[in-house]
């Protein structure tokens, strides 16, 4: 490829991990750390997408419920859980996942939009999809994966 | 005075198959039909007497008359409201969804596919929208299509994990998908074999019925909703 056209079609990490049946993929540079399920400390009446807050080397981090905010079935956690430390436009947090998976490489090309038939509220943060080892990966957008309210209320805890 | 009898029986006629399809379609009514019945049964007859003058009465009868009017019209011009496809013979296919048969036009259609792989949910998508599948180089949008036909209340009682859609049909545009539980057959229509809705501004895609078979004959790109880009 000559470089034109790599200047055209950049090259993204993408830190994959698992819900469910189903990939996802966040910004590499947006990811601070991977850590292991530690001990979560339930917040008294924070909204249902928030699990609770946990003390990553003095710092309060709340840790989101990613099944949660895209559908899904609770679960319990297990050996392969992981909290997915991140970092958006104004906050840090933490995503709770089933398993994190890999660091993969896309082309700016090879991703598709994907079709939005509902609300364009609820489905803002998925940036694209893309197809990887005959599935599907689904990219996320972190910086649109809380509303402002949302990340108003964070501020509260 | 002819043709105003006619007319009369056309509407009759589709009176009756509305009403049968619509026992087929409804067979449960939604909450939102329940509530409003108990909403209906809430009025007190001599409140709606206070509130409507006798003029405004005259004027929602005759409204009515015109309306009334103008259906039978729209009713003897079936041509109007036919599509392109069903003006002359046309091949179709049958294909069943739960325990309903229905009917669409091959020329709507790509191909049929066997689900040999779930969809990949889409976070934030409508029930209805069952996920991305990659197929011959293409990925199509898969629609739930009971939920679609039945609505959401009874499409969604159907437990997918149990009893999972078999088959997909694609549109003739490749974009989406509409998976149902068999297919049956492909079949020649000729359109006066074809009972054709005219009015239908509810369930825009359901635009006859077979009149033999009974069998609902849909317009899939009625049925499959617009693409919107994230």
């Amino acid at each position: 490829m000559s470089e034109d056209n790599k200047q055209n079609d950049p090259i993204m990490q993408w830190v994959t991990f698992r819900l469910g049946d189903e990939k996802y993929g966040i910004n590499v540079m947006q990811v601070q750390e991977v850590l292991r399920i530690t001990e979560i400390a339930p917040v008294p009446g924070a909204p249902s997408y928030v699990l609770g807050i946990i003390n990553l080397r003095g710092n309060v981090v709340t840790v989101i419920d990613t099944r949660n905010r895209f559908g899904l079935m609770s679960k319990e956690t297990d050996d392969s859980s992981r909290v997915v430390i991140i970092e958006t436009e104004e906050h840090i947090i933490g995503i709770l996942v089933d398993s994190v998976a890999e660091v993969v490489e896309l082309r700016a090309s090879e991703i598709e939009t994907a079709p939005n038939v509902g609300n364009d509220e609820t489905s803002k943060y998925i940036q694209g999809v893309t197809s990887r080892d005959n599935e599907l990966l689904i990219l996320v957008d972190l910086n649109k994966f809380l509303s402002d309210e949302e990340k108003q209320e964070l501020d509260m805890f | 005075m002819q043709s105003e009898k006619m007319g009369q029986q056309v509407v009759q006629q589709e009176i009756a198959l509305d009403s049968y399809l619509s026992t087929l379609l409804n067979e449960i009514p939604s909450n939102a039909e329940l509530d409003k019945q108990e909403i209906k049964l809430d009025i007190k007859p001599q409140k709606v007497k206070q509130l409507k003058t006798s003029s405004q009465v005259k004027a929602k009868v005759a409204v009515k008359l015109v309306n009334k009017e103008s259906e039978v019209t729209k009713v003897l011009k079936p041509l109007a409201v036919m599509p392109d496809w069903a003006r002359n013979e046309f091949q179709a296919l049958f294909f069943k969804v739960d325990k309903l048969t229905l009917a669409t036009p091959l020329t709507e259609l790509l191909r049929t596919i066997c689900i040999d792989k779930d969809p990949t949910k889409i976070p934030g998508q409508p029930s209805w929208f069952m996920g991305l599948l990659d197929t011959h180089e293409q990925r199509i949008g898969v629609l739930d299509t009971g939920q679609l036909i039945f609505g959401k209340t009874i499409g969604q009682q159907r437990n997918l994990k149990k009893k999972p859609f078999q088959r997909i049909l694609i549109t003739a545009d490749g974009k989406w998908g509409l998976a149902c539980d068999e297919i049956l057959s492909i079949g020649k229509l000729e359109p006066d074999k074809v009972r054709w809705r005219t009015l239908r501004q509810k369930k825009p895609w359901l635009i006859g019925t077979v009149i033999e078979e009974l069998t609902a004959v849909i317009d899939v790109n009625h049925l499959v909703p617009h693409r919107k880009t994230s």
